[in-house]
């Protein structure tokens, strides 16, 4: 797939002349003095046909620089020189009157999540011709057949029918699919991708991904793909920037960038970059050993239609979270569980950590359980759960000393006395410093707070840890270190641990055995390293296509994936 | 909209209603000083009470009296009122009558001017025009009925004026013109608070509906102002405002207990306060009932409408 | 949390509880004249030098008639809320935490009384007690119950599915602990945005109580009550009906300001 990159790469290099042109250009928000610089002396070309990704974290800039190329900016946004030149017409002499007609015709853009970007209480069809209408002028009935085409171009397979939906009545890769073509449809010299699969499941994900090139290939557009994901852009951009607190800090052909990256953070960048080929997880433990934990026919069920919706025949159906699972812990082990959202995983993890009905047993070190009233706090101190959202798993009215005494004092574990001392050992243990006991949850940045919620779990000196989705809403070099943390955790304390994620690369580093579940039922479990083997089951196989394998680097120094401050 | 859905709705009325009819039943058998005493002042010997009570069957157990009361309701009679001897009927269905001129005139008056109002209080945000609105309507919403009233009357109805009587009522087969003018200024009066809360909750509505990704997706497509707001904005902003106005409709209804008695207007509110001073327990309870029910009623129309107007409720 | 004075709206509200607070606590040692004296000579005056806010038809100051309401009027105000607040915070948080059919029973009787207009509501309840202050104040505080309890529960729901709730009950707290140190500390910020709005009704109820004759009663100076006294004679003196009522619309509308204010540095939306 990398030669066909560097094909395009190299049709397009130097020859045509740029569509866009970013010059010197910076942007503050607030006052020129005591402002914030969102974005600091940014250059960069796009050629006719030609893909940029652009790289960055959360808080980096990078959708502020596709605003600015929108000219759509708050009012208390203040650009210094420098120019945003499209075709060679500088943006930034336009009005916002004749940038009406600019955007949507000249410039498209399209956003990351379609649930949100497209309009609740209009039909997807006027939502795509109304572009149509707006910049070439063509009658209501022209443009609603003209959008049908731009549907069916976009792999939509009724086109007529999807036109007349309501946004909530398509899913969410049919949703973005129509968010493509109304950006297509007044064929732009240049479309801004925001995201545009970040909010979506990794297949969906996929297959958006297959029509961005497929498209590309058809028409003559120049793009800018804005992403967090390296590997992602790699695939489909050949030439990409790294963006870092406003400033561009390397920029080039995506070969040489990942080959020989010049700048620390994009470094870090790469080495943060989960790739299934590089074993971070801890040794295998004995394979022979009963299971610490196990699940047989774990069922559960969410809501049903009422009586009155069976009398009225409303077609309201029972939700499965989980049907028939039958899982198995060992000692020591880390199990994956992996699948697109609504599979079921998050159910398990509910159901083991005590918060959720069900119906079937759960054993855990030869105790059988088969109510959720049954777990008592033994259990639930032998079982701790991390969850996936930092900001919302601490309860942001305590400091983070009381958060970390708890489970000591709850179970007894250390007398008060010595709790103090205990927080800094466990703050300690997690690579925070120990006056972080004094601070409240909303003075710690994101990865810091998950660090805290880790501690939290292994305070209680648990046999069996759960995290559910614990990297998910972090940035990628964040990620990285909070999966090493994991790790080191469990290889000092010997705890099993369930892993639940959408990211497959991620898992295949850290985990022994991996779960894969569908539709609430479990349907593949195997070792990590047959992951690729042919019998695995057609879903599995789906997934892992899915997944955007990391771009081919150098072995990237450790000792740089520690640096994430706040 | 689901069958399913509307019964779901029209259920959970009724049921409102239930509660409401036992809430307003049990409030009015612990009223002190029961009916028979009122009815024959303090005078009345222990044997005259009794047998009066009787008579009324305020003698039998409180479930009996209920189920007579409800069954009664049912088939249209809601009993005699005891300071009047009319029937209940009688006496709340033109008081009725009256307070649903007033209320309706009021209600449209408020609908046309609050909802643009709050729209444009949103549009032009931060500009003079939304500071206006704004601080007309914290103006507004902080003058209880009585003190609007009042005020007007000052203004409007005093000898300096004298635009508009200063209440009471003419028949409108007498002289329409009267009789309108007669309706200004209570109608006015409700007007005014109401106003004022929903253009400022229109306007918050309205507000979260232009910050969102789809009006900004909708802008970056390079429609026009007017087609982004009237089109993209406009719909999704009036499903919330038709919540706002529906539940305002409460407010409405307690405001005119007020207001008719200050304007002397002979409807529902003027008909509960009588009946309230001279504890004429079955008026009592039948304007109680048929406020409620106004409102519950008001409140699944606007379920409805809502319906109507969101597709995602629509189907769902 | 941002200082809710930061805002324009916090800043006039502030000002104006400012103003109000001081009339509450110090107005009748603020006042120039005794509420009751008459000065035969100066009846149903205008402003002036004297008589700051004029006469009424006793030829009794005003202003100092004003200032001797304050504490009925504001008091009244506040002491309903929190009684209502209280209430019915106690009685959204169990049908919050308990959830199935306790909160379905619960919240269906609520219903069934919002749907009666809060004066009305607070009519019947004044018929039920008798007049008064104490007892219109009561009648207020249950009025309001049933609004709080609704916004108490659905603060309580928002936050009961929050991951750090969650985890508390993973790890096995009691119940009394979750809700006591997990839930409410975190669910007590849009109630408290609700009962400072709500000073601003229950003055306002209050003051139309007074008004209907149903609230404080002579020789109160309850400003309800004063606009009540002043009706017979607004032609000839307007001042007697605008004094109190502006008073009472600035009162409402500096907690009704502060309350607005409160919630943007809190950072809460108001559920209906």
């Amino acid at each position: 797939m990398s030669e066909t990159n560097n094909q395009t790469a190299a049709g397009s290099a130097g020859t045509t002349p740029p569509i866009l042109e970013v010059r010197d250009y910076s942007l503050t928000y607030g006052g020129p003095e005591q402002g914030v610089k969102v974005l600091d002396d940014i250059n960069l070309t796009i050629r006719r046909g030609e893909t940029l990704g652009l790289v960055g974290e959360s808080g980096s800039g990078k959708s502020s620089l596709a605003w600015a190329i929108m000219r759509y900016l708050p009012a208390l946004a203040t650009e210094s020189d420098g120019a945003i030149l499209l075709s060679g017409e500088n943006l930034r002499s336009k009005s916002q009157y004749q940038m009406l007609d600019i955007r949507g015709r000249r410039i498209a853009m399209v956003f990351q999540d379609p649930s949100m970007s497209l309009n609740p209480t209009l039909r997807l069809g006027e939502q795509l011709s109304e572009v149509l209408i707006r910049h070439r002028g063509l009658s209501l009935q022209q443009a609603w057949k003209e959008g049908e085409a731009a549907l069916a171009r976009t792999g939509i397979t009724r086109p007529a029918e999807m036109m007349k939906r309501y946004p909530h009545e398509a899913s969410g890769g049919e949703k973005q699919r129509v968010v493509i073509a109304t950006a297509l449809a007044c064929s732009p010299e240049l479309i801004i991708f925001d995201e545009p699969t970040t909010a979506l499941d990794v297949i969906t994900a996929r297959q958006i991904l297959q029509l961005f090139e497929t498209l590309r290939e058809e028409t003559d557009v120049s793009a800018l793909y804005i992403s967090h994901d390296l590997g992602l852009v790699s695939r489909i951009a050949p030439r990409v920037a790294v963006i870092h607190r406003g400033v561009i800090v390397e920029q080039g052909q995506c070969a040489e960038v990942f080959r020989d990256p010049r700048e620390a953070y994009t470094r870090r960048l790469l080495a943060a970059l989960p790739r299934p080929d590089r074993w971070l997880g801890v040794d295998q433990p004995a394979t022979g050993a009963a299971p610490l934990l196990e699940t047989q026919a774990l069922n559960v069920r969410y809501g049903g239609p009422s009586l009155l919706d069976r009398i009225t025949g409303s077609a309201k159906q029972a939700v499965d979270g989980a049907i028939d699972v039958a899982l198995g812990v060992r000692p020591g082990e880390l199990l994956g569980v992996v699948g697109e959202s609504g599979s079921g995983k998050s159910t398990v993890a509910k159901v083991l950590s005590g918060l959720q009905d069900f119906r079937g047993t759960v054993r855990f070190d030869g105790r059988g359980f088969v109510r959720r009233r049954d777990f008592d706090r033994r259990y639930r101190r032998a079982v701790q759960v991390i969850f996936q959202h930092p900001d919302s798993s601490l309860n942001p009215r305590q400091t983070i000393g009381q958060i970390l005494s708890r489970p000591l004092k709850l179970y007894g574990l250390v007398p008060a006395a010595q709790r103090p001392a205990k927080v800094a050992e466990l703050l300690e243990k997690v690579l925070l410093p120990a006056d972080y006991a004094r601070r409240y949850p909303h003075q710690l940045s994101g990865g810091e707070k998950q660090r805290v919620a880790i501690a939290r779990a292994f305070a209680a000196q648990p046999r069996l840890v759960i995290c559910d989705e614990i990297t998910s809403s972090l940035d990628v070099s964040v990620q990285a270190s909070i999966a090493r943390l994991m790790v080191g955790l469990q290889a000092e304390t010997g705890t099993a641990c369930i892993f639940i994620t959408h990211d497959l690369n991620l898992v295949r580093q850290l985990a022994h055995r991996i779960a894969v579940m569908q539709h609430g039922r479990l349907v593949d479990l195997f070792d990590t390293p047959d992951a690729e083997a042919p019998e695995r089951h057609p879903y599995t196989r789906a997934l892992l296509e899915a997944v955007t394998p990391p771009p081919v680097v150098a072995e990237a120094p450790v000792d740089d994936l520690e640096g994430t401050g706040p | 909209m689901t069958l399913s859905y509307l019964i779901r709705r029209l259920g959970a009325v009724l049921l409102v209603l239930v509660i409401v009819t036992f809430a307003v039943f049990a409030v009015t058998m612990i009223l002190p000083g029961n009916a028979a005493v009122m009815i024959l002042g303090e005078y009345g010997s222990p044997d005259q009470v009794a047998a009066l009570e009787r008579q009324l069957g305020l003698d039998r157990p409180w479930y009996t009296q209920y189920f007579a009361w409800v069954a009664g309701m049912l088939q249209g009679d809601l009993g005699t009122s005891l300071r009047l001897g009319m029937p209940v009927s009688k006496v709340v269905g033109d008081a009725l009558w009256n307070s649903a001129v007033l209320a309706v005139t009021a209600l449209v008056g408020v609908t046309i001017i609050a909802i643009p109002l709050g729209i444009l209080a949103a549009v032009r945000r931060g500009t003079a025009s939304d500071l206006g609105i704004g601080v007309l309507a914290y103006v507004g919403t902080a003058m209880p009925e009585f003190v609007t009233a009042t005020v007007l009357l000052v203004l409007l109805a005093g000898p300096a004026t004298g635009l508009f009587p200063a209440g009471g009522y003419v028949a409108p087969w007498e002289s329409m013109s009267g009789y309108w003018a007669h309706v200004a200024l209570p109608a006015i009066t409700l007007g005014l608070v109401m106003t004022a809360h929903i253009s400022r909750q229109v306007r918050s509505e309205m507000s979260d509906v232009l910050s969102s990704d789809y009006i900004r997706a909708a802008r970056l497509k390079g429609l026009h102002e007017r087609r982004v707001i009237r089109r993209h904005a406009l719909p999704n902003s009036m499903a919330p405002a038709v919540a706002v106005i529906s539940l305002d409709v409460g407010y409405l209804l307690g405001g005119i207990i007020v207001v008719e008695e200050i304007f002397a207007w002979p409807g529902l509110g003027r008909t509960l306060i009588y009946a309230l001073e001279n504890r004429d327990l079955p008026v009592i309870q039948a304007v109680t009932l048929v406020l409620a029910m106004v409102y519950a009623l008001t409140n699944l129309i606007s379920d409805i409408v809502i319906a109507l107007l969101d597709p995602r409720v629509r189907y769902d | 949390m941002t200082s809710p004075f930061r805002s324009y709206p916090g800043m006039v509200g502030g000002l104006l509880l400012l103003i109000v607070g001081v009339a509450a606590l110090f107005g009748p040692w603020l006042a120039p004249y005794d509420p009751q004296q008459f000065h035969p000579q100066v009846r149903l005056q205008g402003p002036s030098a004297a008589h700051w806010l004029g006469t009424d038809q006793f030829g009794r100051d005003i202003l100092s008639r004003l200032l001797h309401g304050a504490p009925s009027t504001v008091f009244f105000g506040i002491g309903a809320t929190l009684l209502g607040v209280a209430a019915g915070t106690i009685i959204g948080v169990i049908a919050g935490v308990a959830g199935r059919w306790v909160d379905s029973v619960i919240m269906r009787i609520i219903d069934g009384f919002l749907a009666v207009p809060d004066l009305l509501f607070t009519l019947l309840i004044v018929t039920i007690l008798g007049g008064g202050m104490g007892h219109a104040m009561l009648a207020v505080a249950v009025a309001f119950t049933p609004g709080m309890a609704r916004i108490a529960r659905s603060a309580v729901l928002s936050i009961r599915t929050r991951e750090y709730v969650l985890a508390a009950v993973a790890r096995g707290e009691s119940s009394v602990y979750i809700v006591g140190r997990e839930v409410m500390p975190n669910a007590m910020g849009p109630i408290i945005v609700e009962a400072t709005i709500r000073v601003s009704f229950a003055i306002m109820i209050g003051a139309t109580l007074g008004f209907l004759g149903l609230g404080a009663q002579p020789p109160s100076t309850e400003w309800g009550l004063m606009v009540a006294e002043a009706r017979q004679f607004m032609f000839r003196n307007p001042w007697m009906v605008v004094v109190p009522g502006i008073a009472i619309a600035l009162a409402a509308m500096g907690f009704n300001l502060f309350g607005d204010a409160l919630r943007d540095s809190l950072d809460v939306r108001r559920s209906h």
